[in-house]
């Protein structure tokens, strides 16, 4: 840090963007003055190792302390955890080469047995890491916002719920779930200013995405998205430990010691690293208790062992260009994240692949937090970069199980988000009272072969023939990429609804008493913290509402100013009391008040848009109506 | 809902590329869920409720299945049911596409897919070009003879749809 950072105690929270990695994560922030930068610590360090460290006292480290504990006590060291996040405990990805301790081998949530005769689930794992990085940026800028988390673009809604989860259990205000590429190409975009179709190679730790987007004029606009969750750098350290084992006399490396996995681990990925700018490198693999291997590696074997890897993400990609319905030839650009794209097999393979050399001016390791940063600073309000608007998808497909297996695709992949769709289904048995509903995601036809995300019965149903009844099922999906699921039934005017929040095993009851053991241990107060956040909200909501009144004057009517200005001057004085219950109610009488106006802001701003108008920084604040109410049904409500 | 409505576009077959999409970039710029982060609960419930909204309008649209089919219900027809009134000469042509594509994929003869593909490519296009005409340029409702033959060929797309998703996938597991 360059310049002295004095405490303001009325300053603001400052947004940050967070890059949850699988290997690494990282801050980043935009400061008041100057372009987005990332966290570092006092070795100028950005990037803070995803390690977590349990103790037999019950203490927990994170990061570099953590990273050092490894290879001494893997099974107390989580790393990679991001490659269990949202996963079954059967899952084959769980079951892969690794040297951890599960408590249990089946249900829904992986669940690591650590130093402590503790059982830590990997979204507690993830918050640890959150936490740290939390107290690190608070250490360099003061108090903290809201918090955009990346994710990678594949994940599905499991692996989205349970990040999402981990930010909550760290005790943060997490505003969104970023894509990575996305995040990549805001950082890049903004940097170059280049319109144009652009495709995102990320390739990390654990995931590999594939994004082609196009940018005008500051809308980055998701045309398709594709990748897989479960590859990545690791896979690669993972083939060439394989192959070290097997060298060892550990035909079998499922069989092998654990320390001598986390070594051949290690060592696969140190090789790794420095066959990066050496084409062969001497490596001496330890042994405990025995003579170390030593042998050579050159790039060319490295490169044979990965082809299959680099493979997997060129039919990736060629399936994301035939969903986008462009060509390689359309890409103007092609850009690399992720450290795994420093591997010159990669660089290469990616050049082939789109017939041009990829762009790699901005650190593929720093790029995602930066973009997150920006994002962060775009929601909270403060950014300069008012015009920016990124519009993500869906990236796998949402459906429901029909009769004999088969899933019924109702939001199919690459559907702009938010999104909502409805599909009506009926009995097939004479009399049949109950509806088993189960939600489903993923490309394949068959229910088993995709992910499950939940099941849930709808009871009640009054009997009558088969085919009969009308059951309604409606997805919505939000900003985040969240699912939300309900289901009525519609027949003889009896009317049912079931809200279903689909869950990868973590409930929400599970979650609330997480946070609460965590609020605990800490010296959160929680009301404290209540009463911080809503007097937040009450500035922003004042602000915003000041703002309008101005702009929008002539929208008003009769007396309309007075009302809301008295509701204004309600909140301004709850906000100066200690009463958070109070503010918050005093802001939801603000804003019940001002939805009239509201909506005929917002409905002005659809007719300038549809008349072709460009929308300056004075329209985008919005008009309203006539017609919005009949649009906002319950299932709109959440 | 009318999603040519909702976009601010003339209600007809025909569609140009760049005005839905310069259309649909201005209507998120005004009511994506992000640009009224700041702004109340209602507000921001509004805001996501008419960006949905603009999306499936957008979904739609871009489509030319699905614009077809929204077509026809705006004007109260139907996709006639497979198999069902279709015309049997045609019924045979696709069953013997079908049948070619099954054996060029047990032969793992590539080449014949692509031209099989490329045959009902231009199959699809003639059917567009004349779905425009038969929906007309939306100054008038279309004659119910026009919207009838408009219905078949709505159904005839179906098949070509799935018949080239088909062969998307035969290619895909081909390059692995």
């Amino acid at each position: 840090m360059g310049l002295l950072q004095i405490d303001d105690p009325t300053a603001a929270p400052r947004p940050i963007g967070i890059d949850l990695g699988t290997t690494h994560s990282l801050i980043a922030y935009v400061p008041s003055i100057g372009p987005a930068t990332t966290v570092r610590d006092c070795d100028d360090d950005a990037l803070v190792p995803s390690v977590v460290h349990y103790r037999a006292d019950g203490s927990v480290s994170v990061g570099k302390e953590a990273a050092k504990l490894a290879r001494e006590l893997p099974r107390d060291t989580i790393v990679s955890v991001k490659r269990f996040m949202g996963r079954g405990a059967d899952d084959p990805e769980t079951r892969r080469l690794g040297p951890y301790r599960f408590a249990t081998d089946e249900g829904p949530v992986v669940k690591f047995a650590v130093a402590g005769e503790r059982v830590v689930t990997p979204v507690e794992v993830s918050a640890e890491i959150l936490r740290a990085l939390k107290d690190q940026a608070e250490d360099e800028i003061g108090d903290i916002g809201g918090v955009v988390v990346t994710v990678p673009a594949y994940f599905d809604d499991a692996q989205r719920q349970a990040t999402k989860d981990a930010g909550k259990l760290a005790g943060l205000e997490v505003l969104r779930l970023l894509n990575e590429p996305t995040a990549a190409a805001l950082a890049y975009g903004l940097d170059s200013k280049n319109n144009g179709t652009f495709a995102v190679y990320d390739l990390g730790g654990g995931t590999f995405d594939i994004t082609i987007l196009a940018l005008d004029d500051g809308v980055f606009q998701v045309r398709s998205t594709g990748g897989d969750s479960q590859l990545g750098g690791d896979d690669m350290d993972r083939a060439l430990a394989e192959k070290l084992l097997g060298e060892m006399g550990h035909a079998d490396p499922a069989a092998a010691p654990p320390e001598l996995v986390r070594i051949a681990l290690e060592s696969a990925r140190a090789i790794k690293h420095a066959l990066t700018d050496a084409p062969e490198v001497e490596a001496e693999i330890e042994r405990p208790g025995g003579e170390p291997l030593r042998r050579r590696v050159t790039r060319e074997e490295f490169d044979a062992l990965i082809q299959s890897l680099l493979a997997r993400t060129g039919t990736a990609c060629r399936r994301a260009l035939r969903d986008a319905e462009l060509s390689t030839c359309d890409i103007d650009g092609v850009i690399l994240v992720g450290g795994s794209t420093r591997v010159p097999a990669v660089r290469s393979y990616v050049a082939e692949l789109f017939g041009q050399q990829p762009l790699t001016s901005i650190d593929p390791d720093q790029v995602v937090a930066v973009g997150a940063a920006i994002q962060a600073d775009i929601l909270a309000g403060e950014s300069p970069n008012d015009d920016v608007l990124l519009l993500d998808v869906l990236p796998l497909s949402l459906g429901i199980e029909a009769m004999g297996g088969v899933v019924e695709k109702i939001l199919p992949r690459n559907t702009a988000i938010p999104a909502a769709a409805a599909q009506v289904f009926t009995t097939y048995a004479d009399n049949q009272t109950g509806f088993d509903l189960h939600v489903l995601q993923g490309e394949r036809e068959m229910a088993e072969d995709c992910r499950s995300l939940a099941r849930f019965t709808l009871n009640g149903i009054p009997p009558m023939p088969a085919g009969m009844a009308r059951l309604e099922v409606r997805f919505s999906v939000d900003a985040d990429g969240l699912l939300d699921v309900s289901a009525s039934e519609q027949t003889t005017g009896i009317e049912q609804h079931v809200e279903v929040k689909p869950s990868y095993g973590l409930s929400d009851e599970e979650v609330e008493r997480m946070l609460l053991d965590a609020y605990e241990h800490a010296e959160h107060d929680m009301t404290a913290r209540a009463l911080r956040e809503q007097r937040v909200e009450a500035q922003r909501i004042l602000d915003a509402t000041a703002q309008a009144l101005e702009r929008d004057a002539a929208l008003l009517e009769e007396g309309e100013r007075e009302t809301i200005e008295a509701a204004m001057e309600a909140v301004h004085a709850a906000a100066a009391g200690d009463d958070h219950r109070v503010v918050q109610s005093r802001i939801e009488d603000l804003d019940r008040i001002g939805k009239p106006f509201a909506g005929r802001r917002m409905d002005r701003s659809i007719q300038q848009a549809l008349s072709g108008q460009k929308l300056g920084d004075v329209e985008r604040e919005t008009a309203g109506a006539t017609g919005i109410e009949p649009h906002l049904g319950p299932g709109e409500e959440s | 809902m009318d999603p040519f409505a909702t976009l601010g576009l003339p209600r007809r077959y025909e569609l140009d590329r760049g005005e839905l999409e310069a259309r649909y970039r201005e209507l998120q710029k005004a009511l994506h869920p992000d640009r009224h982060a700041g702004a109340s609960a209602s507000q921001r419930r509004m805001s996501l409720a008419r960006a949905v909204e603009v999306n499936d309008a957008y979904r739609a649209l871009k489509d030319d299945l699905r614009r077809a089919e929204a077509l026809l219900s705006l004007y109260g027809g139907k996709a006639e049911p497979e198999g069902g009134a279709a015309d049997p000469e045609f019924l045979m042509e696709v069953m013997e596409l079908r049948e070619s594509l099954g054996d060029a994929k047990a032969a793992g003869d590539l080449a014949r897919v692509r031209q099989l593909a490329d045959k009902v490519e231009a199959m699809r296009g003639a059917a567009r070009t004349t779905l425009v005409e038969r929906f007309g340029d939306g100054a008038a409702d279309p004659e119910p003879v026009a919207l009838a033959e408009a219905s078949a060929l709505v159904s005839r797309l179906k098949y070509f749809k799935r018949f080239l998703d088909e062969v998307s996938v035969i290619e895909e597991e081909a390059l692995g």
